[in-house]
């Protein structure tokens, strides 16, 4: 029973070492000569006084450990030298994660890499987890970590933003590109300032905190100048991040690039109630009707065409698929094509992505393969046509637009030839293929294969 | 005393035999399968000796007389058919300057005929030979400003019940359009397209995107789940009517079907099928049915209108 807590108690001291080992300085908190004299000899008693935790279950000679690896592993001496070791790799314990003799995993690995790590490093993950770093997910810890020793802190293959931006290029590229830049971003911790490496528990984007809680650990709301800046609006419990891009930008006040103009000249009150008044966040107007006083040419437009969009008459109105402030996407859009529009057409985008993952669906729609759904539906506010799509007709006027009809194949088709199925039908792209794709489906037709396709016409071909 | 015991005692039985009788139906007919026979299609209407042809028809509707009227929708007018053992005649068309583009239709029991136009987004009356009679404008209607219909349906009684997308309510207005009740939408809710009401007067709200059925009963001052996401069984419904048993039809526009829902939600068939050979749909936009159970649905992008005998 005693052995069995020493040895309880030794693991835990073990793991703590490893952290030391791993992590420097920084996991020790507010370590003096006082607390770690005393820490460090227990843990020498401990060594000492139970048997090793690694049980020398590859039976080998005593001081024969790592000795014995680096006879013929020569590099790992000089990895030894690193500034930061992992704890295993330092006390010669190789057999912690290798198997000498075999393996089933590669580089004679004793299991599989993410189980591996998860052994010791089992706290890693909150048990519930709101976003999770992608590379952590997949169990590829030496994404980012070196498994033996690293001149960098947590033996990261790279120092801090330079790891991040080696997957997340487009933001590397765009932080080093942008002329105001967020601080935080560059300087301090940088990525770390305000995401979580391994992943977020309540956040999305692997988020220390949610906006407006992570700025204003930096930015005091309740100052005058704060006030100022934002022309009086109480707009400290607002979220930030709706006008202010977090990884820098090329507007002063690192405002989002393509923000709304009435955002980047402070003409707050050209939407909203004045700020003294009582509810200063409310809109001057209700529905589309905000978005006329100034849009009146383009909305005038849209309520010409035979049908308008639905959701363009409610009390949203253009919100629901844009940003009235700032967005990362053209045109204020909300999101990716896919993610506004699958908002309110799941099923549409759920046939989309079926489509585009099917490895045997090589012939497939640009549009589709893109999720670019204004590609095709070009007029999505309004339409004298069917389906939001500019030209008169989607297969001689959209389709046309990439594909020339004409010479696609011998098939008559076309305003003079009457579908047989339907009298009142013509042939025409839409006859074999369904534009927003058709799931499993190939070539985008209506039909599990061609001959099934075309025996729906031609009934004498039936087998 | 004799003839009463042997009563009593004959009297379980029957009672219980007479139950069985009258139960056993009407559990078997909730269970079984819907289906719609293929009686006709409509393609086309007479103008004099010309014949025109419909063109996205968004509308169908119909009632327990042989007559029934068609928004053809492209066209921006309306036909009028009778159905006659199983054969179509076009009665009349009419085209109103009040109705830019026709959509829903519905008729009531005077034989009036409602229509939602889509493009000036307000619900027309005309009379049953096509004069137009007034717009439906709520009277005594809290926050009248907000108010843009998205659809509408009508009850027995000629009640008026109108999905209002902007002020986010179902209202429910007198034959008269005056203002009687609203009901909010729910917090939690996708995209409502339609409105429909039963024989019980409990109001049906249509959610598309989240693909389920809310529904109030007749006092009741919101709406509740009448089922959970349908999408296991289709994909984009847009429009929802009863029949007179209070079973769910719900046109499927995206997913090419009609579905038919049992009164308390749960899925019982499809009553039609995808493409575009006859009794196949394509982009169903609108069904209407009968007590003869003639099931009449607007087959908008085969620009047509079909017409199904239901049978069980």
């Amino acid at each position: 029973m005693k052995r069995i807590l020493i040895t309880e108690l030794n693991k835990r001291v073990i793991t703590k070492i490893m952290r030391i080992q791993v992590t420097g300085k920084q996991d020790l908190g507010p370590s003096t000569p006082w607390t770690l004299g005393p820490f460090l000899i227990i843990i020498a008693l401990l060594i000492f006084v139970t048997p090793s935790y690694s049980e020398n279950k590859f039976k080998l000679k005593e001081g024969a450990n790592a000795k014995l690896c680096v006879d013929c592993h020569e590099t790992l001496q000089k990895t030894l030298e690193s500034s930061f070791v992992h704890f295993p790799v330092e006390n010669g314990e190789c057999s912690t994660c290798h198997n000498p003799h075999t393996s089933d995993h590669g580089k004679l690995l004793s299991d599989d890499v993410n189980a591996l790590c998860r052994k010791c490093h089992e706290d890693v993950l909150p048990e519930e987890a709101r976003s999770i770093h992608k590379v952590v997910a997949e169990g590829n810890c030496v994404g980012c970590h070196d498994p033996h020793a690293s001149d960098n802190q947590f033996v990261l293959l790279k120092k801090g933003n330079d790891l991040c931006f080696e997957c997340h290029k487009d933001i590397g590229d765009f932080v080093a590109r942008v002329e105001y830049k967020h601080d935080p971003v560059e300087k301090k911790k940088g990525c770390l300032t305000c995401h979580n490496v391994h992943a977020s528990r309540d956040f999305n984007f692997l988020l220390k905190k949610d906006a407006p809680s992570l700025c204003t650990q930096c930015h005091r709301t309740g100052e005058r100048k704060f006030a100022e800046r934002h022309m009086n609006y109480p707009v400290g419990d607002s979220r930030c991040t709706s006008c202010h891009n977090a990884h820098g930008s090329n507007t002063r006040k690192i405002i989002f690039d393509g923000a709304h103009e009435p955002v980047v000249k402070r003409e707050c009150d050209k939407c909203h109630e004045g700020p003294l008044s009582q509810t200063p966040l409310k809109a001057v107007k209700d529905g589309i009707e905000l978005c006329r006083e100034c849009h009146k040419e383009t909305i005038d437009k849209i309520f010409r065409k035979a049908q308008v969009h639905w959701p363009l008459v409610d009390s949203t109105a253009c919100m629901h698929c844009h940003n009235p402030h700032a967005a990362r996407q053209k045109n204020l859009m909300k999101g990716t094509m896919v993610n506004v529009c699958g908002e309110c057409h799941p099923d549409k985008v759920a046939l989309q992505q079926i489509s585009i993952k099917n490895p045997e669906n090589k012939t497939i729609c640009k549009p589709v393969k893109e999720g670019n759904c204004v590609d095709c539906h070009s007029s999505p506010h309004s339409s004298d046509s069917q389906l939001f799509i500019a030209e008169e007709s989607m297969s001689f006027g959209t389709c046309n637009k990439c594909h020339e009809w004409r010479s696609h194949s011998t098939h008559p088709i076309g305003d003079e030839v009457i579908d047989p199925r339907n009298e009142n039908l013509i042939v025409e792209c839409l006859s074999c293929h369904r534009a927003g794709g058709t799931g499993n489906k190939p070539k985008m037709l209506h039909y599990g294969s061609t001959y099934i396709l075309c025996i729906q016409c031609h009934t004498g071909y039936r087998k | 005393m004799m003839i009463k015991g042997m009563i009593k005692k004959r009297a379980v039985p029957a009672t219980a035999v007479l139950l069985f009788f009258l139960v056993y139906p009407v559990m078997a007919f909730g269970a079984s399968a819907v289906k719609g026979k293929h009686i006709t299609s409509v393609y086309t209407y007479k103008v004099g000796e010309d014949i025109k042809r419909l063109k996205h028809p968004q509308g169908v509707g119909c009632s327990d007389t042989s007559l029934f009227i068609v928004a053809d929708t492209e066209n921006e007018l309306f036909v009028q058919y009778e159905l006659r053992d199983g054969q179509v005649k076009t009665v009349a068309d009419f085209k109103q300057r009040q109705v830019s583009r026709p959509t829903k239709v519905l008729i009531n029991s005077k034989g009036d005929i409602y229509t939602l136009d889509g493009k000036k987004r307000r619900i027309v009356k005309l009379s049953s030979d096509g004069q137009f009679i007034d717009y439906i404008v709520p009277k005594g209607l809290p926050s009248p400003e907000s108010y843009v219909p998205k659809s509408f349906a009508l009850d027995r009684s000629d009640n008026i019940y109108v999905l209002d997308i902007f002020s986010k309510r179902v209202l429910v207005l007198s034959p008269e359009a005056e203002f009687q009740k609203q009901i909010e939408f729910p917090k939690d809710h996708g995209y409502f397209s339609d409105v429909s009401v039963n024989f019980k007067g409990d109001i049906l709200l249509l959610d598309s995107t989240k693909a389920r059925v809310l529904y109030a009963t007749k006092h009741e001052v919101s709406f509740s789940p009448l089922t959970e996401s349908l999408r296991e069984y289709l994909r984009y419904p847009t429009n929802v009517t009863t029949d007179s048993r209070g079973r769910i039809y719900l046109v499927d526009r995206n997913g090419y079907q009609i579905v038919v829902l049992g009164q308390d939600g749960s899925f019982l068939a499809y009553a039609t099928g995808a493409g575009w050979k006859e009794g196949l749909l394509r982009y169903p936009s609108q069904v209407c049915l009968n007590t003869k159970g003639e099931l009449f649905v607007a087959d908008t992008d085969n620009n047509r209108v079909q017409i199904f005998q239901l049978i069980q």
